[in-house]
């Protein structure tokens, strides 16, 4: 799959750059933004019309230049709830910019419409506006955005709605026509605005919401064929909203907690209904606030740092558990081992992970490895790690990738040939060596190795 | 095998190897029992470093661990004593370290890939269970094997030893006690064999005790003593000479390569009477070896001439060496140890250490038990016998149950004797009585008329006998692990208490705040705290820190003392000189946590009034009128504005602590706050643990001119 993307990557940026089509229009679309979290999700419904003679295969997407953040995800699903492909390329005369093509399922056929949902989550967007604040004042942020989708195309007519968490806004650009009612901004319809038009849009307002961010996270799977597989992640997390400005005061802290409200006390981090031998730790030992709730379907883990996080600091700890291996790892007919596991997963609501490193430690003595990932990765150098009484050594596989969200939350696959009889190497290996260590003993026992009998105890 | 030694008839042979299989059972047992008793806060909490001093032990093994034996040697920590520094490699003892770390290499080299926090934990059992096998090892050289048995089984569990050595009290005392007993178990052998190989032997056990604890000093002062009474009575003889003078010459040498200990082997006062008796032992030889080969006449002349004259040199050579300053005079410690009253007099620090306070007669019983009363019999019954090894038992019982008496710590060296003798004496009680009980059974079933009212009286009484003995086991059995249990298993980083409903409540609150310290405070900042918590800052926050639990510069110590004890402007003036940005305080006043800074906050004013510098800190300001030290309203005013006062109660005057009392209510010293209302101007609230127990305090800036 990566060898198939950077193929393709390498085909788009060599030989093929696109052009835009001029006959393809956005009929309509409905844009919402929605800024409740610390993430900006932008779902837009797009109508497409081709207005052309030809039929129409694909279309591109355009990274908003001037936009604050970064783009961590980006899908597009069509009427059929159906993910399509999306491919960077590059266009000629714009190369400044970036492009994603998107490829249909069905050729667009003149005169035709067709609708699809384009999604985007950004990361880093918010900016909290004043930059840091006492313990007992509110949070405010500011979303600086653009009035109309900014798209390659022209779009005949356009809505967008900005949802915020709470009904106090400080300020918001009135580009009129403009409503607001409740939580929610209304903004346009406008009608027939020209392509790669800009016209920046800002909100100025409360959000509360935690504003944590994983700065890095190391995630370890070790496989083993006796039926377990362990996984443990290191994770380090930093409050990145407004930053906390003069003394901390336990007493106000525990007085009033409505006046906190920035901070962050705990989260819920989700498991596999599986999961047992949970621990939660860190490089000090134990970390005792934490509770288990087996749910039905998962288990809910609510981890309470350390220390209540405010703007600005930083925390870091361990969470490791085990899960039964037959969920995830099976054998194919042709006897090859065949490990499906996240690449991420769950560690808080609308989570956001700057690196990601996913190290996946495989039995003793496989061959043939093969993976699969389900979004490009980069893979580093393999590794080897010895573990209990190894001798051999057991091969890491390391990904590595940056910017991920909720929706990178998906499995990848790593394919191998294994004997089963090496699961018997080590008990093996360890009767041996006793075996050994009994037999010396009983040789030396019985034997007399002295050259000859000293003079004290010969009197005795 | 070559015939050299008759073959025992089968029967013989077969109850020596029934024999044999017993003393391995029930050593093994007692091994894996001490290891296992010793696991009571692990099982409770986890597996985690205990206390003050073996955090610093921990940070210095991972640093060898992980660095490797030559960078360990050199290194130079810049964390600690700021502005100082401490050269590690040179101020400590490493055997401690580098048992671990060699244990460490040794798993790995197997491939069990073990975590070095796990061997630092689990080392002080392991060599709790080597201590056992040793302590029958040793008892069976001094009396016999049975005696070896039921030492090392009160060994394996005796109190006075578990308190320094459950998993995660990663002390040196917890392989000391181990290599001191193999020292004495190789000195013994020397002395029975007289030969150079169990004495060179005995050298290298000695060597790895001088590596590991200061408390070398003690064995290399019993000893000679050992030696010397051994001369007085009359016993000296070749073997003696041979094993001594082997265990000195190479022991000394060797122990001069710590280089902690560097030359203080020939130079301090500690040490001299292992180099007096040395040179006596070449005079005694020497003597007899001149008397063997002159007339009476000539030898007595000879004799006076030469003890005139090597007397007064070495007067002459003594006293101008004292003078000079080469022989350095006794420390501190020393001294207190003869004399329990000169720290208090003296040196506020030594006193301070709760460890170093004199052991009261309940600890006594707590630690050792049903020892106590055995012990006394132990010394009868090897003064009943008089041989070389049981002299050296009688000194070490004498000379340990004395020094325990000075130094609480030092109930760790009387244990293992306490529990030697106290095996001798059940050993040879029981052996004694278990046969009437024998005997009299046989003539019962044998000669059942002829049994006389005598001997079935006599069986009756041994029977009762070993039924005490065995009470008084048993109950020896249940104290231990009860004490174990309750008294020396609680790790004191983490605290425990009960709830009103029975359920457990943790106080995580020091590594909360150390934590919070390692991830949000600046790399370098430099932090102040009383020395207690020095080592646990450096190893946990990995921050600076300006003193800690190794007071070796008294001057500096008395400067924080100083700082805590003035008023917020002079503290100011005090933190700015040595560049304090955080300032660190253990307040329990929410919790109830009685050993928190406030109580010892009188000791932190006699230290920092200690020197010329604090002078003008006078102990008597900070009690109240009536003499008392109180933190109520009654309280005297210069204790109500101090530094220390205002960090541990900024903002305690609101909280409402107990049901029915006012806010601002104490609940270690039972009073209402005396001054509640109050800002602070030269520092600001950087955190609050969440139980109060940990408050963090940031040093604000100089204000900037004309503001």
């Amino acid at each position: 799959m990566i060898i198939l993307n950077t193929f393709l990557l390498l085909l788009a940026t060599a030989f093929a750059a696109e052009e835009v089509n001029t006959y393809l229009i956005f009929k309509n679309v409905d844009r919402s933004i929605d800024l409740t979290s610390q993430l900006v999700k932008i779902t837009s419904t797009i109508t497409l019309e081709n207005a052309g003679k030809d039929a129409i295969k694909n279309f591109l997407v355009v990274d908003e230049p001037k936009a604050n953040g970064k783009v961590a995800y980006r899908g597009v699903k069509d009427s059929a709830k159906q993910d399509l492909n999306l491919l960077p390329v590059q266009v000629e005369g714009n190369d400044q910019k970036k492009y994603h093509k998107v490829i249909l399922r069905q050729n667009l056929e003149p005169g035709r419409t067709a609708t699809v949902v384009l999604e985007e989550i950004l990361a880093r967007a918010l900016e909290p506006y004043p930059s840091s604040i006492a313990q007992k004042e509110k949070q405010l942020v500011r979303y600086f955005g653009n009035h109309y989708m900014y798209s390659p195309y022209t779009v005949a007519k356009q809505k967008t709605e900005v949802v915020l968490s709470l009904r106090s806004v400080e300020n918001y650009t009135k580009l009129k026509p403009v409503t607001q009612s409740d939580n929610v901004i209304t903004y346009g319809p406008y009608t027939d605005v020209k392509p790669y038009t800009e016209d920046q849009l800002i909100v100025h307002y409360e959000n509360n919401a935690p504003f944590l961010t994983v700065t890095n996270l190391h995630r370890l799977i070790e496989v083993s064929h006796w039926g377990n597989i362990a996984i443990e992640e290191e994770i380090e997390i930093k409050h990145t909203g407004a930053k906390l400005k003069g003394p901390f005061s336990r007493y106000d802290y525990q007085r009033d907690t409505v006046n906190s409200q920035h901070s962050i006390k705990s989260y819920v981090t989700v498991l596999p209904a599986t999961a047992h031998s949970i621990y939660y730790r860190d490089s000090n030992g134990n970390i005792s606030t934490s509770a288990v709730k087996h749910r039905k379907d998962w288990i809910e883990l609510e981890l309470r740092p350390r220390f209540p996080l405010f703007g600005g600091w930083q925390s870091s700890y361990t969470l490791g558990y085990s899960v039964p291996s037959y969920q995830y790892l099976y054998r194919t007919a042709e006897g090859q081992n065949v490990l499906t596991m996240r690449f991420i997963d769950h560690v808080f609501d609308d989570m956001y992970v700057e690196d990601v490193t996913t190290s996946i430690v495989l039995p003793v003595g496989v061959s043939d490895v093969k993976l699969v990932t389900p979004y490009q990765v980069e893979r580093l150098r393999d590794d080897v790690k010895y573990k209990y009484l190894d001798n051999m050594g057991r091969q890491v596989l390391r990904l590595r990738r940056k910017d991920l969200v909720e929706h990178h939350i998906q499995d990848f696959e790593i394919t191998y040939s294994w004997q089963p009889q090496l699961l018997l190497h080590e008990p093996l290996m360890l009767s041996l060596a006793l075996f050994i260590v009994f037999l010396a003993v009983i040789v030396w026992v019985r034997l007399d190795f002295s050259l000859g009998v000293p003079e004290h105890s010969k009197k005795e | 095998m070559f015939g050299s030694t008759k073959k025992p008839a089968p029967q013989q042979q077969n109850a020596e190897k029934q024999q044999t299989l017993l003393t391995l059972t029930i050593l093994t047992i007692a091994a894996i029992l001490s290891f296992a008793t010793r696991l009571f806060s692990v099982l409770r909490f986890e597996s985690v470093i205990h206390e003050f001093d073996p955090y610093f032990n921990y940070r210095t093994t991972k640093y060898l661990a992980e660095q490797g034996f030559y960078s360990f040697h050199n290194w130079f920590d810049d964390r600690a004593w700021y502005p100082l520094g401490r050269i590690i490699g040179g101020t400590i003892y490493p055997g401690l370290m580098v048992t671990s770390t060699v244990l460490y290499h040794l798993c790995w080299l197997l491939n069990i890939t073990i975590d070095i926090r796990n061997v630092c934990v689990f080392l002080a059992p392991l060599f709790s269970s080597f201590t056992t096998i040793i302590t029958y090892l040793l008892t069976k050289e001094v009396k016999n094997s049975g005696a070896g048995l039921v030492a090392a089984a009160f060994v394996s569990i005796v109190p006075g030893y578990i308190s320094r050595s459950v998993a995660g009290s990663y002390d040196n005392e917890g392989i000391a006690i181990f290599c001191m007993l193999l020292t004495y178990y190789t000195w013994i052998k020397a002395v029975k064999t007289g030969t150079i190989y169990w004495g060179t032997l005995s050298a290298l056990a000695y060597f790895y005790m001088v590596s590991s604890w200061g408390g070398y000093v003690f064995l290399i002062n019993l000893i000679p003593l050992h030696v010397l009474t051994l001369m007085i009575t009359g016993r000296f003889s070749h073997r003696i000479y041979v094993a001594y003078s082997t265990l000195y010459c190479v022991g000394t040498i060797l122990s001069m390569q710590i280089s902690f200990v560097g030359f203080q082997p020939v130079q301090s006062s500690e040490h001299m009477l292992a180099l007096g008796v040395f040179g006596l032992c070449q005079i005694l030889a020497f003597v007899d070896y001149v008397r063997s080969k002159l007339s009476k006449s000539d030898f007595e002349t000879l004799y006076n001439f030469i003890t005139y004259s090597v007397g007064m040199i070495t007067v002459t050579v003594g006293s101008v060496l004292m003078i000079s300053g080469k022989i350095s005079p006794w420390t501190g410690r020393f001294y207190s140890l003869l004399d329990p009253s000169y720290a208090k007099n003296h040196i506020p620090i030594i006193a301070s250490v709760s460890e170093h306070q004199p052991t009261s007669w309940s600890s006594f019983y707590f630690d050792l038990q049903i020892l106590v009363f055995l012990f006394p019999a132990g010394l009868y019954f090897c003064f009943k016998q008089l041989t070389d090894e049981n002299i050296f038992m009688i000194l070490y019982g004498v000379t340990s149950i004395y020094f325990a008496g000075v130094m609480v710590r030092l109930m760790l060296v009387l244990s293992p004797i306490m529990c030697i003798l106290s095996g001798i004496t059940v050993s040879h009680l029981l052996m004694k009585f278990m046969k009437d009980i024998d005997t009299t059974k046989q003539q019962e079933h044998k000669k059942y008329k002829k049994s006389d009212a005598n001997a079935s009286f006599q069986s009756e009484v041994s029977t009762a006998f070993v039924a005490v003995v065995t009470i008084l086991l048993i109950s020896y059995t249940f104290h231990c692990t009860w004490v174990t249990s309750e008294a020396y298993s609680s790790p004191s980083i983490v605290l425990s208490a009960r709830s009103h409903d029975g359920g457990k409540i943790i106080f995580d609150d020091f590594r909360e705040a150390y934590y919070w310290l390692k991830m949000n405070t600046p790399e370098d900042a430099r932090i102040m705290s009383w020395w207690d918590y020095g080592y646990q800052i450096t190893a946990m926050a990995n921050r600076t820190i300006l003193v800690d639990n190794n007071t070796w510069n008294n001057t500096h110590i008395s400067r924080v003392g100083q700082a805590m004890a003035s008023t917020e402007e002079k503290a100011y003036e005090i933190m700015k000189e040595l560049d304090v940005d955080y300032v660190l305080v253990i307040f329990g006043g929410l919790t109830g946590y009685s050993s928190d800074d406030i109580n010892k906050f009188l000791w932190m004013v006699r230290i920092g009034g200690s020197t010329d510098r604090g002078a003008h800190i006078k102990e008597w300001d900070y009690y109240s009128p009536s003499g008392e030290f109180r933190v109520d309203k009654d309280g005297s005013p210069t204790l109500l504005n101090c530094l220390m006062y205002k960090m541990c109660y900024y903002r305690f005057g609101q909280v409402y602590t107990e049901g029915g009392r006012p806010p601002g209510y104490d609940r270690v010293r039972g009073a209402e706050i005396g001054n509640k209302d109050f800002e602070l101007d030269v520092l600001e609230e950087a955190y609050t643990t969440e139980h109060w127990l940990v408050r963090i305090y940031k040093v604000k800036d100089l204000p900037n001119r004309g503001v």
